[in-house]
C-alpha cells in the first residue's frame, strides 16, 4: 500500500497505513508517554496517558490505538497535552496504593537510602552499606552515634514490636570501613567557596562541593573543627578521637582547607570573603542560649557554654560542680545532666515545667540519665535565683499544672498559686534553648534565622546558608541535609544556572501508627523477632568516666537485626512507569482530596513472585501478555467500575513454574506483579 | 355485545396487578375471548382493561381483581373509565406503537391481520439497494442515542463483499427509568423482527442476534415465541437461506449497550469496549462485518417500507424525521410511554402530555445518565437531535424525567453519576477513576463539606473525562453534572457557600422543624418516628433525627417541615 502523510507537532511525516500514531511518533523519535502499550500484544487502550489531539476534529485520541489517516494533524505535546496527561496520572495515582520509598528513607532528613544500606549490612557487605550511606551522609561515624533516628520513628516494624535498629547499621559500616573508604570525586576546578563554620552543616557543604569538584575553605571561631559535634555533644556520646578520624578524612579528600580560631567580625569579614571567594556559605549554627527570664539568671551557666567549657577541658573531671540543677527538658539539658553526673558525686536534678511526656529530649537520653542517677523534678518552673553568703545558690520555683494544648500541641503549663518553694544547689545550668546570631549583612526571618531560598539555600547573591543558623537548633542529620542542598545550589549558581531539585513523588500507604498488622505488605511473612538490644558499658563506669556509653553492634547482631526489615519500598521503584511519567508531568499523589483507595489484598504465596493489586493500574497488559505471548490464561479482570481488579482464578497463587517465564512481570508498568527478591547489585 | 376483553399485560401492567385481574375475569367465565395485549402506554392508570364490542371499545383504568368491579366494566358501566388527559391525543402520534396494546403480541396471525409482514413481502420484491435508499430517504436516525443515519449504516454493511455478515439488534436498554425498548419487544416482537428481516435482506446479513438484557424476561419470552412463529411461517428465508435468529441475554452490564462491548459480550468475552476504528461494519462479531441497530430503529423499518421513505420523512423535522418514543417519568401527573413526532417541544411533552402542573417544573433530564438537564426556560426547544445536543443534553434512547422545583439539581447530578460510576467497565483511566473522584466531590457538596475548588474541579475534570474516554459511557458520564453546572451553578454555590440546599433535599444541610403554633399535638409524629427524635413536648432533636420524612408525611396539619440547617 502507498505511504500516507501525517503531521505530528508540526513535523510532516510519512507513515504506512495500519500504523498507529504512537508507532509513527516513535519511529520519528517523538516521545509520547504511555503505560499500557506493549508491541507484542494487540492494542490495549487503557491508561490514556498517550492521548494526543487530532487538530482536524478537535478530538483527543489514544495514540497507541488510533490508526494513522492521510492528512492527520496531531498535536502530541504542549500545555494542553501535558495537562491531559497530568490529569490521567493524577487519577492513576489517586487509586494507587503502595509505598514508592520505604517510610524510613522518606523520614530521613538526608533521604539516605535506608532500606538499601540495611539490606547491604544484613548481607554482610558493609563497604557497600557505607557507600550507600555516604551518598547522603558524610559524617556516618558521628551520625551513627548521635542521630535521633527519624527513620526508626517511622519504621513499619513498630507495628509488630520495635523499629529496626537502623542507625546501628551506619555506625558499624563507618567503624569498619571509614578509614579506607574514598569516594569518587570530580576533578577540582578553580572555583573556591568560603564556609563560615566547620560544624556539621559546614562540613557537609564542603563534602558535597568537593564531590562535585569544588574546593572550599572552612573557617571556624573555635580551635578545632567540628562545631557542636566537638563542643556541644559530650564525649560519652561521641568520642572526640573518632570525630578527629572523621574530620581527618576531609583533609584526605584534597581541596578542603580548615582555618580555625577565625572569628567572624574580628579575624574575617563577610564582605571580604564575598570578594575573595566564588561563594560564601554561612553555617554558624545556633550558639546563643535563650534566657530563663528569671531574676538572677546571670548566676546560672548557659547549657551550651557549660558543655563548651568542659569540652575545652578535654572532657575531664577538672572541677566538681557539686550539687547541680539543670533547668530544661531538651537534649542539651540531658547532655548537661549526664555530663554533671560524671563530674560530681553530689545530686544532679533536672527541673522541667511540663511532664516527662512533653519533654523534647530523646526518650533514650531521658532513660539513660535516669539510670545514671538524675533526679527529675517535673511541673517545676524557676522564678528567681540568688546567691547565699556561703556561695550556694537558691533557686525559687513554683509548681505547675497542665492546661489546654498550646500552638506546639503540648499542654500549656500553668503556675499553681501559692506553691512556691526553694531549692539549693552549687551549680545551676539553664538549658532551655538556643538561638541563631546571624552575621551582619545576611537576610534573616522573624525568628532571627538566616532567610534562604529553600531549594538552593541561597540567601543573597553569592551567599548561601545551611544548618542550625537556617533552621534554628536542630539535629546533625538535618544540618547535613542542608549542607547538601547548599552545595548543589552553589554548583548550579557557579554554573550560572538555577538549581531546582528534581520533582519526586512518593506514594505512601501511610504512617505505621494508622496501620494495623494485617494492613502491612511484606515480601515474605516476617518472623516475630525482638530488636537487638544495644550493649552499654557498666553503669559504674558510665557515671565515673566519659567513656563512650554504648558499643557498636557486632556483625552478627547486624545480620540478626537486618532480618527484621520488612523492605517496605516498592519492588518497582527503579522502573515504575507511573512514577517516571508522574514526575515528568508534575502529577501529585495528593491531588485529589479524601479519595477512596480500595484495599486489594496482596499475594506472596508464590516463592518468587508478589502480586500486589493495590498498585495495579488495571491496564490489563499482563492478561494480554499471558494470553497472546505465553499462551496461558492465568490472569483476568474481575469486577467492574472503580472496583475493577486483575487477579487469578479464585485468587489462587500463580503456578510455581511462572518463575521460568516472568513475561507479565516485565510488562507490568508498575509493581503490581513483581519478583520478590530485591537484589543487592541493583540497589545503587 | 362484548367481543373481546383485552388486558394490558406488558411488564408494567403485570406489576400493577393485571395478572390477578385477568385471572379474575377468566374465573368469571365471560362469553367473550380474553386476550393478553401489550403496553397500552398509560402506566399511571394500570391495570388497564379494554372491552371490545360491536359498537366500539371502552378502556377501563385501575381495574381491581374484584367480581363487583369487573361486573361493572363487563356491563360497560360508566365506572373507572379511562379518559385520556386533555391534550394527550392531539399531541401524540402513535405510529411505531400503533398496534401496541391492541393486538396479542405473540399471535403472528393477529399481527398479519393488522398488516404485519406486508412490508417484508414488499421489501423482498425490491432490490436490496433500493431498500437501503428508501431508508436513507426516510431520514431515519439511530434511536439508541447517537442519532447516526440508519440508511448510511446499512449501506456500509451492504457494501461489504464478505460471505458472512451479522445483524445485531441492540436491546440492552439500560438507562434508569427507560423502558421504550422493553415495551416494544413485549408488545410488538413481530414488528421488530420484521424490521430485522428487512435489514438482513437489504444488507446481505445471514445471521441475526437480539442482545436483550436478561432483566426483561417477558421480552425474551415473547421474542422467542415470535421467532418460532416466523420461522414456521418461513419469513426467515431470505437471500436463499434460512437466517438463524438468536436472542442473547445480557448479564446486566450497562456498558454492553455500547456496540463494541456488546459484540465482546456476544462473543463470550468480558463486556468492555474497544477502540474504533475498526468499526463493527468492518470488523464485528467474530471478525465478521456486523451492524448494530437499536430496537426502536428497527421497529421503524416496516413502516418506512410500507409507507415509503418519502412519506415517512414528512413526519418530524427536516433533520430528525419520524417519531420518538419516550419513557415519561418524574414529577408529573401522567407517567408512561409516549410516542411523539420529532419537533414537538419539550413543554408540550411535559405539560400537555405529562400533565405536569404549570409553575412546578424546574427542568427535564433527557437522555438518562448520558444526557443532560434542560431548564424550564428552554422548554420551547423542539425535540430533535440537534437542538438537544446544542443545549448540552442528548436525544438519548428516550428517558425523559421531569424534575420539579422541589428537587436539588446537585443531588440529581449525583444520582446519575453514581449510576455511571458503578457501570463503568473499568478499562480506561478517566472513566474508571475520574467518575469516582467526581462522585466523591459531589458527595462532599451534598454532604455539606464542599468547597469552591470542588465545584471548579467538577467542571474541569468532567470536561477531561469526556475528552479522555474511549466509549460513549465515559464520553457522556459527566454530562448530567456539566449541564446542571451550566444551568444551575447557583445551586452548587449555595451548597458550598451557605450550606444551603434550596430544595431541602440534601440531608446534611437540613433540619426538621416542628412549628408548635400549627401543631395540634395529635402525637402521630412521635409514634411514627423510628428513632424517637421527637420529644413529648413536640421538639425535634436534629442530632438524632435521620431526616427520614416519616413525621412530615404523617402530620395532618403540615406543622413539620425541612428547614435550612442551623449553624452549629
Amino acid at each position: 500500500m502507498s505511504e500516507i502523510t501525517i503531521t505530528i507537532d508540526g513535523q510532516e511525516l510519512s507513515a504506512k497505513p495500519g500504523q498507529t500514531v504512537l508507532e509513527v511518533a516513535k519511529e520519528n523519535k517523538i516521545d509520547i508517554p504511555t503505560l499500557c502499550h506493549d508491541n507484542r500484544v494487540g492494542i490495549n487502550t487503557s491508561c490514556f496517558v498517550c492521548v494526543v489531539k487530532d487538530e482536524n476534529t478537535g478530538n483527543w485520541l489514544p495514540s497507541c490505538s488510533n490508526p494513522v489517516q492521510d492528512g492527520m494533524n496531531i498535536t502530541a505535546s504542549g500545555h494542553e497535552a501535558d495537562d491531559m496527561r497530568q490529569t490521567a496520572l493524577n487519577l492513576l495515582l489517586s487509586e494507587h496504593s503502595g509505598d514508592c520509598e520505604a517510610p524510613c528513607t522518606i523520614s530521613c532528613p538526608a533521604h539516605a537510602k535506608v532500606e538499601e544500606y540495611v539490606r547491604a549490612g544484613r548481607e554482610g557487605d558493609h563497604w557497600l552499606a557505607l557507600d550507600i550511606i555516604k551518598q547522603r551522609i558524610p559524617l556516618p561515624i558521628s551520625i551513627g552515634r548521635v542521630c535521633p533516628r527519624f527513620c526508626e520513628k517511622d519504621c513499619r516494624r513498630n507495628v509488630k514490636e520495635d523499629a529496626v535498629a537502623i542507625n546501628d547499621f551506619k555506625r558499624l559500616a563507618a567503624d569498619l570501613h571509614y578509614d579506607e573508604y574514598m569516594e569518587d570525586m570530580e576533578e577540582l576546578t578553580d572555583k573556591k567557596v568560603a564556609i563560615i563554620g566547620a560544624g556539621p552543616a559546614g562540613l557537609a557543604t564542603a563534602y558535597f562541593l568537593r564531590i562535585e569538584g569544588i574546593g572550599s575553605v572552612l573557617f571556624d571561631r573555635l580551635p578545632e573543627p567540628g562545631g557542636m559535634l566537638r563542643y556541644g555533644i559530650p564525649e560519652y556520646r561521641l568520642p572526640k578521637d573518632l570525630l578527629d578520624k572523621e574530620i581527618d578524612h576531609f583533609n584526605k579528600m584534597g581541596g578542603i582547607e580548615f582555618k580555625c580560631n577565625q572569628k567572624l567580625g574580628t579575624d574575617i569579614e563577610l564582605f571580604d570573603l564575598k570578594e575573595e571567594y566564588d561563594a560564601v556559605v554561612v553555617a554558624v549554627g545556633s550558639w546563643k542560649s535563650s534566657s530563663m527570664r528569671t531574676e538572677g539568671e546571670e548566676l546560672a551557666y548557659n547549657g551550651i557554654e557549660y558543655l563548651e567549657d568542659i569540652a575545652h577541658d578535654g572532657w575531664q573531671a577538672k572541677r566538681d560542680p557539686g550539687e547541680t540543677l539543670v533547668v530544661g527538658g531538651g537534649n542539651t539539658a540531658m547532655d548537661c545532666v549526664r555530663t554533671s553526673l560524671r563530674l560530681t558525686d553530689e545530686k544532679v536534678s533536672c527541673l522541667y515545667r511540663r511532664t516527662e511526656k512533653e519533654m523534647p529530649a530523646e526518650q533514650i537520653e531521658i532513660d539513660e540519665a535516669r539510670e545514671e542517677g538524675c533526679d527529675f523534678q517535673f511541673l517545676t518552673q524557676p522564678i528567681s535565683l540568688r546567691e547565699k553568703d556561703n556561695g550556694r545558690l537558691v533557686l525559687e520555683c513554683i509548681k505547675m499544672e497542665l492546661g489546654e494544648p498550646d500552638a506546639s500541641g503540648r499542654r500549656r503549663p500553668i503556675p499553681i498559686e501559692g506553691s512556691e518553694f526553694e531549692v539549693e544547689a552549687d551549680t545551676v545550668i539553664a538549658a532551655i534553648g538556643q538561638k541563631t546570631i546571624a552575621p551582619e549583612g545576611v537576610p534573616t526571618n522573624q525568628w532571627g534565622d538566616v532567610d534562604v531560598n529553600e531549594n538552593n539555600c541561597q540567601a543573597d547573591e553569592s551567599i548561601f546558608a545551611a544548618g542550625d543558623c537556617v533552621s534554628g537548633p536542630a539535629t546533625v542529620v538535618e544540618a547535613v541535609a542542608g549542607g547538601r542542598r547548599a552545595a548543589l545550589g552553589i554548583k548550579a549558581y557557579l554554573a550560572g544556572e538555577e538549581y531546582n531539585p528534581e520533582y519526586q513523588i512518593n506514594v505512601s500507604r501511610g504512617y505505621w501508627q494508622s496501620l494495623n498488622e494485617d494492613e502491612l505488605v511484606y515480601l515474605k511473612e516476617p518472623e516475630d523477632k525482638e530488636r537487638v538490644e544495644q550493649s552499654l558499658i557498666e553503669l559504674s563506669e558510665r557515671i565515673s568516666t566519659f567513656k563512650e556509653v554504648s558499643y557498636t553492634f557486632t556483625e552478627e547482631e547486624i545480620v540478626q537485626e537486618g532480618k527484621r526489615c520488612f523492605e517496605c519500598s516498592c519492588t518497582a521503584k527503579t522502573d515504575c512507569k507511573l512514577k517516571e511519567h508522574s514526575e515528568d508531568f508534575g502529577a501529585d499523589p495528593e491531588y485529589f482530596k479524601e479519595n477512596v483507595k480500595l484495599d486489594h489484598s496482596y499475594n506472596i504465596e508464590h516463592p518468587q513472585i508478589i502480586m500486589d493489586p493495590g498498585k495495579c493500574i488495571k491496564c490489563g497488559i499482563c492478561i494480554k501478555i499471558c494470553n497472546e505471548v505465553v499462551n496461558e490464561y492465568l490472569l483476568g479482570f474481575k469486577n467492574r467500575g472503580y472496583e475493577t481488579k486483575i487477579g487469578t482464578a479464585f485468587g489462587e497463587p500463580l503456578p510455581v513454574n511462572c518463575e521460568e517465564c516472568g513475561e507479565c512481570i516485565e510488562a507490568c508498568p508498575v509493581g503490581a506483579l513483581d519478583w520478590k527478591i530485591k537484589k543487592l547489585e541493583e540497589m545503587q | 355485545m362484548v367481543k373481546r376483553i383485552k388486558v394490558g399485560m406488558a411488564s408494567c401492567g403485570i406489576a400493577a396487578g393485571a395478572g390477578e385481574v385477568k385471572d379474575k375475569i377468566l374465573e368469571m367465565n365471560p362469553d367473550a375471548e380474553v386476550v393478553e395485549v401489550g403496553c397500552i402506554g398509560h402506566c399511571h392508570a394500570e391495570p388497564l382493561v379494554e372491552i371490545e364490542t360491536e359498537e366500539g371499545s371502552y378502556l377501563y383504568q385501575e381495574v381491581e381483581p374484584e367480581v363487583e368491579f369487573i361486573d361493572k366494566i363487563l356491563n360497560l358501566e360508566d365506572y373507572s373509565r379511562f379518559v385520556s388527559p386533555a391534550n394527550r391525543e392531539s399531541k401524540e402520534k402513535l405510529y411505531v406503537t400503533e398496534l401496541a396494546g391492541k393486538i396479542n403480541p405473540v399471535s403472528i396471525e393477529e399481527y398479519e391481520d393488522n398488516g404485519g409482514y406486508f412490508a417484508l413481502k414488499k421489501a423482498l420484491e425490491m432490490e436490496p439497494d433500493q431498500i437501503v435508499e428508501e431508508v436513507k430517504t426516510s431520514g431515519l436516525r439511530g434511536r439508541g442515542g447517537g442519532g447516526f443515519p440508519t440508511g448510511l449504516k446499512w449501506s456500509f454493511l451492504a457494501g461489504k463483499d464478505d460471505k458472512d455478515k451479522v445483524l445485531i439488534c441492540n436491546a440492552d436498554e439500560g438507562d434508569p427509568g427507560a423502558f421504550m425498548d422493553r415495551s416494544t419487544m413485549e408488545s410488538l416482537p413481530h414488528q421488530l423482527l420484521e424490521g430485522m428481516l428487512i435489514g438482513a435482506y437489504a444488507t446481505g446479513a445471514n445471521r441475526m442476534f437480539i442482545y436483550c438484557r436478561a432483566e426483561y424476561p417477558l421480552a425474551v419470552k415473547n421474542l422467542n415465541i415470535a421467532i418460532k412463529q416466523l420461522e414456521e411461517a418461513g419469513y426467515n428465508y431470505i437471500n436463499g437461506a434460512d437466517i438463524k435468529i438468536t436472542v442473547k441475554e445480557g448479564a446486566g452490564a450497562f456498558v454492553c449497550g455500547e456496540e463494541t462491548a456488546l459484540i465482546h459480550s456476544l462473543e463470550g468475552k468480558r463486556g468492555t469496549p474497544r477502540f474504533r476504528p475498526p468499526y463493527p461494519t468492518d470488523y464485528g462479531y467474530k471478525g465478521r462485518p456486523s451492524m448494530i441497530n437499536n430496537v426502536e430503529t428497527l421497529a421503524n423499518i416496516p413502516l418506512i417500507i410500507r409507507d415509503g421513505g418519502e412519506k415517512y420523512s414528512q413526519i418530524g423535522t427536516e433533520n430528525s424525521t419520524g417519531t420518538k418514543l419516550f419513557a415519561l417519568a418524574g414529577d408529573l401527573e401522567y407517567s408512561g410511554l409516549v410516542e411523539v413526532p420529532m419537533g414537538i417541544t419539550i413543554g408540550e411533552v411535559v405539560y400537555d402530555i405529562g400533565g405536569a402542573e404549570d409553575g412546578t417544573v424546574k427542568a427535564v433530564q433527557i437522555g438518562g445518565p448520558s444526557g443532560g438537564c434542560i431548564p424550564e426556560e428552554h422548554f420551547d426547544t423542539p425535540i430533535d437531535y440537534d437542538s438537544l445536543t446544542e443545549l448540552g443534553a442528548i436525544m438519548g434512547s428516550g428517558g425523559l424525567i421531569v424534575i420539579s422545583k422541589g428537587r436539588c439539581m446537585v443531588e440529581t447530578a449525583r444520582y446519575f453519576l453514581e449510576f455511571t460510576t458503578k457501570e463503568s467497565c473499568g478499562k480506561c483511566t478517566f472513566c474508571r477513576i475520574g467518575t469516582k473522584r467526581m462522585l466523591e466531590t459531589l458527595e462532599r457538596i451534598t454532604g455539606g463539606e464542599g468547597s469552591h475548588e470542588d465545584v471548579q474541579l467538577l467542571g474541569e475534570l468532567g470536561k477531561k473525562i469526556i475528552k479522555g474516554s474511549l466509549c460513549g459511557l465515559g464520553q457522556t458520564a459527566p454530562k448530567p453534572v456539566l449541564s446542571t453546572l451550566n444551568f444551575f451553578e447557583n445551586e452548587y454555590l449555595a451548597h458550598v457557600d451557605e450550606g444551603y440546599c434550596a430544595a431541602m433535599e440534601c440531608k446534611a444541610l437540613v433540619d426538621v422543624y416542628l412549628d408548635q403554633e400549627t401543631c395540634i399535638e395529635c402525637g402521630q409524629c412521635i409514634k411514627v418516628c423510628p428513632v424517637d427524635a421527637i420529644s413529648d413536648d413536640f421538639v425535634v432533636d436534629n442530632g438524632i433525627c435521620t431526616r427520614c420524612n416519616s413525621c412530615i408525611e404523617v402530620c395532618p396539619v403540615d406543622a413539620i417541615s425541612r428547614v435550612k440547617r442551623e449553624e452549629e
